[in-house]
């Protein structure tokens, strides 16, 4: 393992070790944890406090608990998350903020809240219907309330500068990941996915400054490695948005013959296509960012211009052979989608293979070979 | 020992009518476009909206349920996993969109391409996709009212506005399809209307307080809610509630319970195996067992608290039951809190816990009201699971298994308490 | 003397125990069968082979209480009670101070809150799936070629127990196939097998308050792994009656004596005599 990966593992492991480095240092302050896909991360930044994005345990925590509580047909991510928290894993975070995301994720906030009632639990409404004139003004109203409760929490005043700087610093980091899909779109040689996964993912954990810094030195690393262009094909993967592969299965997506062109792993990190304006009423601008320059996403429901037809322009514009659909067990939203993005990419002419998968999982020859399978269907055409 | 009594008063009838005439219309809009039909969910719904443009509902939900109880789930269902959908989708779904793809309803008759598929989002996740694919596979226009969810005790003024606004919207947007104008005058008769169902409603509920309760309040309360969100805001929809409260009145008066003896009373929570309906209900009907509340009774309102639709404050009062007044668009806490009102104040003796596979906003997390119920309260609680569409995942012998050992135990507990006293 | 039996058709095995209380309640006897395709005659042949083993004829047991999955084609009983309740009857009187009993049979595992009376509190039950059942155990033993005998002691040879992330019986297997092509031991795949299972199952139990004693019935009870594996998670030790496998019977035998009119008497006192001259 690299320095770097040894890093990435610490910080996605159980112990929190930069959580609770960064407690120390801001004594008085507080840590937000929130469930991903999106969280307006400028909020919490802008009250002075630590935003973390917390994808369950991942492999590293037996259901012990959880399972009384949440039965069968529920994803892995929504047990884990309860799981770490009754075994005392949360204890470093003051808040939990869950946003809507899909059916059992909003369950999993109101158990938390019964059985956490001292944390900061708190579940946003995000709009599902940006058509809407009047969408933005309750958006803005929405993250008013909750910056109201986080200047509850951490008995302090945001303000609009406060907010701006934090969009700036989150535009600097959105760019900068931006820059190297676009990197690993032109050489995807020279950009491993489970490095850029990695680099990514690590924005979760990280304030936004050292993400910044870590990014801006991954950029600069990967722009000068050489590696050998091999006969891999290029894939879109979908579908994993919320609960996260582990990190050996997009390893043997790779080594299996594929390039990850794009992906919406942990999308939250990159979830407007564009700089958030940083002139005017900062929440406004949130606001309208959001229901206009977000990217396309199983969580957000825009009927002005579809999923299905991003996901084929996003094919067309990665100039990728194919579409990898990888979808946690149980992933309500993911399955649903699955059908329009199926038949619409099917129209369009474009292959692709299903798979699903469980955070936690220790073998992975089925999945080989399946992913093995299609790889030669396309290349032995 | 075993009695399969269920409630056949003539109102079991007036409704069947009720729904069939319903199907008819559609069926005739189906032919002629006229008059104008909008999809919509069940909960949360704003059909009083709709009187606004003599238009009628189309849901969904309702066809799933009638394929589901007429034994007809499986084929649609089957079609439309063949077109992808996952073992795991919401059934529900999968049938409807699967009775679109084979051309059936569940009446024989046909079902109108929807002039509006509107989307009114209330906590259900399922719902927006649904009706997308809807959209898709239709053709029809959509439009979505993005209704905030309790997160909070109460609505805020915010969460309100939103609401009156989207509906303002949706006004705007229905002229412009149908091209007729918005009849206030209809719409404000309509939710008078609603108001007084409401009320009649709300008292049917609460005769089930008295022992022996006149009626099942899971089972004959499911049968007869048809009406509460199709004739709600019509006057044949008051007539129907009027019939319905006398009927049970009358019954409630004579002391007349669902069983001869009425042995023990249950709250439900979570929809019904409907393609098993008769044959879970007769699990407890071997015990005399009779439910005095359930949740999914309220899928169509939340009425027995005291709201009620307000004639002076026409879109205002619309948007608060779309938020607050329905099961979906409430927190899970919130549940709870409903449920142990059920069990408190319809004095029952224990709680049935149905978890079903397709839907998660009713079944994630039940192991946690179980906990509550159990633990903190320490409420008698069953947790038996199934399906509330899909014929496949109902396990007979293991749930009457379980229901014969819950009320064994209850039976038990009832003659130590005796023998001791 | 009183003399009733208890019938349990289970999925997989039939068990009849027949009791006696003349004053003082005890087994006169025991028995088991495989319960086959003909549930009415693997009850008929359990009981039989149980009163054969007492001595009895069959006429001399006054009340026969069914349970079990094949509990409504017991022919010869005369009432039935769910095997939750069985269990915790009998597991209170074969162990007594039991509070939670946890039980892993052919098909389903449940665990059961039992008050002082042996009355059942409360009860989990997983029936949808083999996680946890003996049927779990046979296919895994399937799979590596083993008997399922030698599953439970090799189990407990385990050096370094493998992670098994699923308890789908459909899945571990081709888990277990990886494992062995990885050149894992047979004890280490076993130990990591039972240690999953014991996971899963001490879950499902969560979901009550357990409270000691814990009892430990049904035929996966044998598997000495198991048990070694359920105690660990627990960090106690459990009560494991060696008539495990007989409680949900010994338990409708008791409900039999107390249902059974009480006037009825054995006109013969049966001590280890066969009978002679029918009735």
């Amino acid at each position: 393992m690299s320095l770097f990966e040894r890093t990435f593992d610490i910080c996605a492991g159980l112990d929190f070790p930069s959580v609770h480095e960064w407690k120390q240092a801001h004594p008085d302050s507080k840590v937000i944890a929130y469930f991903p896909v999106y969280a307006p991360v400028e909020l919490i930044h802008a009250a002075g406090m630590l935003p973390v994005g917390l994808s369950g345990a991942g492999d590293r925590l037996d259901i012990q608990h959880a399972d009384a509580r949440f039965g069968s047909f529920i994803c892995s991510i929504v047990k884990t998350t309860l799981e770490m928290g009754l075994t005392g894993h949360l204890e470093p975070f003051d808040g939990f903020l869950f946003s809507t995301i899909c059916d059992s994720a909003r369950n999993l906030c109101f158990v938390m809240k019964r059985n956490f009632p001292a944390m900061y639990v708190d579940f946003l409404h995000l709009p599902h219907n940006p058509s809407s004139p009047a969408a933005a003004e309750f958006l803005m109203e929405e993250y008013r309330r909750v910056l109201g409760e986080l200047e509850r929490l951490g008995n302090c005043k945001v303000s609009d500068d406060a907010l701006r700087r934090a969009i700036r610093l989150y535009n600097r980091s959105r760019t900068l990941i931006r820059e190297l899909y676009e990197l690993r779109r032109q050489n995807p040689e020279k950009l491993p996915t489970s490095e850029l996964y990695q680099f990514v993912r690590l924005g979760n954990f990280l304030t936004v400054e050292e993400h910044i810094a870590q990014l801006e030195q991954g950029l600069e690393q990967f722009r000068s490695a050489s590696s050998r262009r091999r006969d891999s094909i290029r894939i879109v993967v979908e579908g994993s948005f919320c609960e996260q592969p582990p990190l050996a299965l997009i390893r043997l997506i790779e080594e299996a013959g594929c390039y990850v062109v794009d992906d919406d792993f942990v999308i939250g990190q990159s979830w407007f296509d564009s700089d958030i304006p940083t002139d005017g009423d900062p929440l406004l601008a949130l606001a309208t960012s959001y229901l206009d320059r977000s990217v396309y996403s199983s969580v957000r429901h825009d009927f002005r211009k579809p999923r299905w037809d991003g996901l084929v322009e996003k094919v067309r514009r990665t100039k990728a052979d194919a579409v990898l659909f990888l979808i946690a067990k149980f992933c309500e939203p993911a399955y649903f989608d699955y059908v329009p993005y199926k038949q619409e990419l099917e129209r369009a002419g474009v292959p692709h293979l299903q798979l699903e998968f469980e955070e936690k999982s220790f073998t992975f020859d089925r999945l080989r070979t399946e992913v093995e399978t299609f790889v030669e269907s396309l290349v032995f055409d | 020992m075993t009695e399969k009594k269920e409630y056949r008063g003539s109102i079991h009838q007036q409704q069947k009518d009720l729904m069939l005439a319903w199907y008819e219309q559609l069926d005739h809009a189906a032919d002629s476009g006229d008059p104008p039909t909008v999809c919509m969910m069940i909960s949360g719904n704003c059909v009083e909206l709709l009187e606004g443009f003599g238009a009628v509902p189309i849901y969904p939900e309702v066809n799933a349920l009638q394929l589901a109880i007429r034994h007809q789930s499986l084929d649609p269902i089957l079609a439309a996993e063949e077109l992808g959908y996952a073992a795991d989708n919401c059934a529900y779904v999968k049938a409807d969109i699967g009775c679109i793809l084979k051309g059936i309803a569940p009446t024989g008759g046909k079902l109108p391409t929807p002039t509006l598929i509107l989307c009114n989002f209330v906590g259900c996740n399922t719902y927006l996709k649904w009706f997308e694919h809807l959209a898709k596979l239709q053709r029809s226009p959509l439009y979505v009212i993005d209704v905030p969810f309790m997160r909070a005790d109460q609505p805020s003024r915010a969460d309100v506005e939103y609401v009156v606004k989207q509906l303002q919207e949706t006004v705007k947007k229905l002229e412009e399809i149908t091209g007729r104008r918005f009849d206030h005058d209809r719409f404000r008769q309509a939710v008078e209307c609603s108001a007084r169902s409401e009320e009649l409603w709300s008292q049917i509920k609460h005769l089930a307080r008295r022992t022996p309760s006149p009626f099942d309040a899971y089972f004959d309360a499911i049968t007869l809610m048809g009406p509460l969100y199709v004739y709600r805001a019509k006057p044949e929809g008051v007539e129907f509630f009027e019939a319905a409260l006398a009927e049970l009145q009358a019954k409630s008066d004579t002391g007349h319970g669902v069983y001869e003896k009425e042995n023990f009373r249950v709250v439900i929570e979570g929809p019904p195996p409907y393609p098993y309906f008769r044959t879970f209900r007769d699990m407890f009907a071997k015990w005399q067992a009779c439910a005095v509340a359930s949740t999914y009774s309220t899928v169509g309102g939340l009425w027995e608290f005291g709201f009620r639709h307000d004639p002076d404050k026409l879109f205002e009062s619309v948007a608060m039951h779309m938020i607050a007044q329905n099961v979906t668009n409430r927190n899970f806490l919130q549940r709870y809190e409903q449920i142990r009102r059920y069990v408190e104040d319809w004095n029952a003796d224990g709680i049935i816990i149905h978890f079903v596979k397709s839907c998660r906003l009713f079944s994630a997390g039940q192991g946690d009201m179980r906990d509550y119920f159990t633990k903190q309260l320490g409420v008698p609680t069953l947790y038996i699971e199934s399906d509330l569409e899909d014929p496949r995942y109902f396990a007979e012998a293991q749930t009457r298994n379980r229901i014969d050992a819950f009320f064994e135990s209850l039976e038990h507990a009832r003659a130590t308490a005796s023998a001791r006293a | 003397m009183r003399i009733a039996a208890g019938v349990d058709v289970g999925s997989t095995q039939t068990k009849a125990v027949i009791m006696a209380d003349n004053g003082d309640v005890k087994i006169l006897a025991r028995a088991l069968v495989d319960t086959g395709a003909n549930v009415q005659r693997a009850a008929e042949r359990a009981f039989d082979a149980c009163c054969q083993q007492a001595g009895l004829h069959s006429v001399e047991v006054g009340f026969v209480v069914g349970t079990g999955y094949g509990r409504y084609k017991i022919a010869f009983g005369n009432t039935q009670m769910t095997e939750i309740t069985c269990h915790a009857k009998g597991a209170s009187f074969l162990c007594p101070g039991t509070r939670t009993v946890i039980d892993m049979g052919g098909q389903d595992s449940k665990a059961i809150s039992v008050g002082a009376h042996g009355e059942v509190l409360d009860f989990v039950m997983n029936d949808k799936c083999a996680a946890g059942t003996g049927r779990f155990l046979a296919n895994s033993a399937e799979v590596m070629g083993i008997s399922l005998d030698e599953v439970g002691p090799l189990s407990l040879q385990a050096q370094h127990p493998v992670k098994m992330a699923t308890v789908c019986t459909v899945f571990v297997e081709s888990d277990i196939l990886s494992y062995l092509a990885q050149g894992k031991s047979g004890e280490d795949i076993l130990g990591g097998v039972h240690i999953a299972i014991a996971k899963r199952t001490l879950s499902l139990a969560r979901r009550l308050n357990i409270e000691p004693e814990i009892t430990m019935t049904g035929g996966v009870a044998r598997n000495i792994g198991m048990v070694h594996a359920l105690e660990q998670v627990l960090g106690r030790k459990m009560l494991v009656s060696p008539d495990a496998q007989f409680i949900g019977a010994a338990g409708a035998a008791l409900f039999a004596l107390e249902k059974m009119d009480q006037s009825f008497e054995s006109s013969i006192w049966r001590g280890d005599h066969a009978i002679s001259g029918g009735h």
